[in-house]
């Protein structure tokens, strides 16, 4: 592994916990000890700060994220921090990635839980991240100790303790053979509730999710579907209600481009065809949203943001 | 008898003038030598030289010690043109006659005395006047390329029997005239122009083509790159007479202006295939030749699959494409050569191909994506004026009208009037740097920016928004204000509007 992997302990000083602790009081976790192959020690960084544990949810997906599996987790992370519940993921790239780092944006407590030594960044490019979840009273686990690599039996461990630190896991995108598949797998095996977010039958990361969905996993289509499901009411979001009152002040050209990228994202030329209005002034309307915030541009595609 | 005859070497793409002196003595051992830094090509005219004298039924001075030297001495010298000077010069000497006045000999021999399309011509035409002569004596196959200027008289020889007659005074040689041939190629076939759908891309190559903007398309195989790359050159503008010069003397030097061939007037499209070596491309080996980049020189450098082109090759291009000249120095010599071109690069989102594509599935890794895009560097990005995606769609239903171009009498109307637009966007050009140097609106100065991209108030209103929310570098600005220049030209605008502004930033501020 690289050195830039290698992680500064000087300021987050690593310590561990192990079930049998007693004095003053346990900080491992009640609820992980609940799996039969809990970890006998926990290496941490960061705080464990009082109830910590006691409402966890994973959010887990695929490495290869869509712009739908964005704005879903954003949106689904958002409730959970409002609810003042505790999100869990693997720190991987993608939705775990994405699921983190929404939870850092909306003041919301995160736990991350890694597949290698807890003195490694893995993948060591999200070193910006890892700093921004400690920074934010966060959260970095493993039962790995020093600059242990990851490896391909590593992962499905950590899954394990993903699933065993939360009473529900939500899979938000996964394919056919994806690892929230196994996440969600051990999630059955402890009695949690598995949750999984639908997505176009099309879509290759919507395979695993639509596959648990028919399994029996419950469907989470909106914020209050996942806070109802947890048993929190209706639940809210914070911030992304803005569309609506910049939309009021929109000309009727650009009512139509929202009004079709909501239905599908696309690109322009598509957007051009459909709408029968010239690529110039197609180009300078969405330049115009586009500084708005009201659409966002990803890989050619645009999308309501 | 000492005869001393004109000639030139060629350095890069410029000349210096070089004596050809041809002694022949009585005395001393039968020898026939030249000295002066030849290189093989020289060395071995002597054989080529005394056959073809002899063959047109001249008498070569055999038992004479004939001594050729090329003035200056210390100046490595590579061409097969040395040919008719020395030939010249030895049928002078040993005749006694003197060779005509302020005249260039210029020319490759064949054994049977005639005279073979030599490269370079052009190029010896082009500065006969700055080295100080009026004639030039070259192949009759050459002699179209060497006719383009009034001033010089130029003689086309068919075989070397013309010239002696014409030297000693037997025939006299008529000045050859210039031909002229239209080297342009055919308009855009319909074929080519049949790229379905993707308006996008056509938009942002027609900008590209009008001003000069670099371009890079990203796309899934079988989106039409390629085939919007071949239509892109039949979408360009002629080159002017000035650029002409200035493409010609670089296919002059490399040798490939056919024989009887004259000025180019279509812009060059050039594309290298992405196994080309380094000196293939920038320029180099010994002497230096022109690379790929100098022969895209006022035309197009269309490099398909972007990302396969070796590391180094795609950095080279950096001070290259700001630049518009590159400078190659090696220890013995170094020249500048001139590489003002339109760079049209195509690649695919990743490895596999096809990450963006409705139905094939991706097999890429997210790092193996990254690690791909990372050949992207920063600092050529930044050089990019338009950078496009371009998606394939999905086929909804035969008789989907995205499958018909937008004329659907299938003829295309469309085409010609994207053409009639760039070719007035041109004319616009033409008129605001007449004199300056510039051509297009792409290789303004920030200073001459300044000068002809008047901006609006709600204009760069809108520019610095953008520039704050995207944070763009200061390149980026000006780059966005001359792709914005160009599209307010091909609308025949004034002044720089803020729908300029925002068009030229839908081609700029995508994300990678």
């Amino acid at each position: 592994m690289s050195e830039a992997a290698l992680f500064d302990t000087v300021k987050y000083k690593t310590r561990k916990m192990e079930p049998g602790d007693s004095f003053p009081e346990s900080l491992y976790p009640e609820i992980l000890r609940g799996i039969n192959s809990f970890p006998k020690v926990l290496f941490y960084k960061g705080d464990i700060v009082t109830g910590l544990f006691d409402n966890c949810v994973a959010v887990v997906g695929s490495r290869n994220m869509t712009m739908y599996g964005r704005t879903v987790t954003r949106n689904l992370v958002s409730a959970l921090c409002a609810g003042g519940i505790t999100v869990v993921s693997g720190f991987m790239y993608g939705i775990d990635a994405t699921a983190h780092a929404s939870c850092v944006e909306f003041g919301g407590k995160t736990v991350a839980v890694m597949p290698c030594g807890i003195e490694m960044i893995h993948p060591p490019r999200q070193k910006d991240l890892y700093m921004d979840i400690l920074q934010n009273g966060g959260l970095v686990l493993s039962e790995y100790d020093e600059e242990f690599p990851p490896c391909v039996w590593t992962y499905p461990r950590r899954n394990r303790i993903v699933a065993g630190l939360c009473k529900a896991v939500l899979v938000v995108e996964a394919g056919e053979d994806s690892g929230s598949l196994i996440t969600a797998g051990f999630a059955r095996k402890y009695g949690r509730r598995v949750m999984a977010v639908p997505g176009p039958v099309t879509s290759l990361v919507s395979a695993g999710t639509l596959k648990l969905i028919k399994e029996g996993a419950d469907m989470v289509c909106s914020a209050e579907d996942l806070m109802r499901l947890l048993g929190h009411g209706k639940g809210q979001v914070i911030g992304e209600h803005f569309v609506e009152t910049i939309e009021n002040n929109l000309n009727k050209l650009s009512t139509k481009i929202i009004s079709v990228l909501g239905k599908e994202p696309l690109d322009i030329s598509m957007l051009s065809k459909i709408l029968e209005i010239d690529i110039p002034l197609l180009s300078v309307e969405m330049t115009n949203l586009s500084l708005a915030g009201v659409i966002c541009e990803r890989e050619g595609m645009y999308y309501v943001s | 008898m000492l005869v001393k005859i004109n000639s030139i070497a060629v350095l890069g793409v410029d000349v210096v003038r070089v004596t050809v002196e041809v002694n022949i003595a009585s005395r001393g051992f039968p020898s026939f030598d030249i000295v002066g830094l030849p290189n093989k090509s020289i060395a071995e005219s002597k054989e080529r030289i005394k056959t073809a004298i002899q063959n047109s039924g001249i008498e070569f001075p055999s038992s004479k010690k004939i001594t050729v030297n090329l003035a200056p001495a210390g100046m490595p010298k590579e061409g097969t043109f040395y040919d008719l000077a020395i030939a010249t010069g030895i049928v002078c000497a040993s005749k006694g006659i003197k060779p005509p006045e302020d005249s260039m000999f210029f020319g490759e021999l064949s054994l049977d005395g005639s005279l073979r399309h030599t490269k370079g011509a052009f190029l010896a035409a082009l500065y006969l006047e700055d080295i100080g002569l009026r004639s030039i004596f070259l192949p009759l196959n050459s002699a179209n390329e060497a006719a383009v200027f009034t001033g010089i008289n130029v003689y086309g020889l068919s075989t070397m029997g013309e010239l002696v007659s014409h030297i000693t005074g037997k025939m006299q040689l008529a000045p050859y005239k210039n031909a002229a041939i239209d080297t342009r190629s055919k308009h855009v076939s319909t074929q080519d122009s049949e790229v379905v759908g993707q308006e996008y891309a056509k938009r942002a190559l027609e900008i590209a083509a009008a001003g000069g903007h670099n371009v890079l398309l990203i796309g899934s195989p079988g989106v039409g790159k390629t085939m919007l790359s071949r239509m892109f050159s039949g979408m360009l503008a002629p080159l002017t007479q000035q650029e002409s010069h200035e493409v010609t003397k670089i296919y002059s030097v490399t040798g490939k202006i056919p024989p009887g061939g004259s000025l180019i007037t279509a812009r060059p499209f050039r594309a290298p295939h992405h196994t080309v070596s380094y000196a293939g491309f920038i320029g180099g080996g010994n002497p230096i030749r022109p690379g790929e980049i100098s022969l895209a020189h006022r035309g197009v450098l269309f490099m398909d699959e972007f990302t396969e082109f070796h590391k180094d090759i795609i950095e080279a291009l950096r001070q290259p494409m700001e630049e518009g000249k590159v400078t190659i120095t090696r220890s013995s010599m170094s020249v500048e050569l001139p590489c003002r071109f339109l760079l049209l690069a195509a690649c695919n989102p990743c490895p596999c191909g096809y990450l963006w594509h409705h139905k094939n599935k991706c097999k890429c890794s997210v790092p193996d994506v990254e690690r791909y895009r990372k050949k992207l560097s920063g600092p050529i990005l930044d050089r990019i004026d338009i950078v496009c995606r371009m998606r394939d769609f999905e086929l909804k239903s035969p008789d989907q009208n995205v499958l018909s171009s937008h004329d659907s009498h299938g003829n295309n109307s469309e085409i010609k009037m994207v053409i009639d637009r760039i070719y007035a966007a041109h004319k616009i050009q033409e008129k605001r740097f007449d004199g300056v140097g510039t051509v297009l609106n792409s290789e303004m100065t920030n200073m001459q920016v300044g000068l002809h991209a008047n901006l609006s108030v709600e204009a760069k209103v809108l520019l610095n928004r953008a520039v704050e929310s995207y944070g763009l570098s200061a390149r980026s600005y000006f780059k966005i204000v001359k792709v914005a220049r160009t599209i307010a030209d091909l609308g025949g605008a004034g002044d720089i509007e803020p729908p300029h502004i925002a068009e030229a930033l839908q081609y700029k501020t995508s994300t990678l």
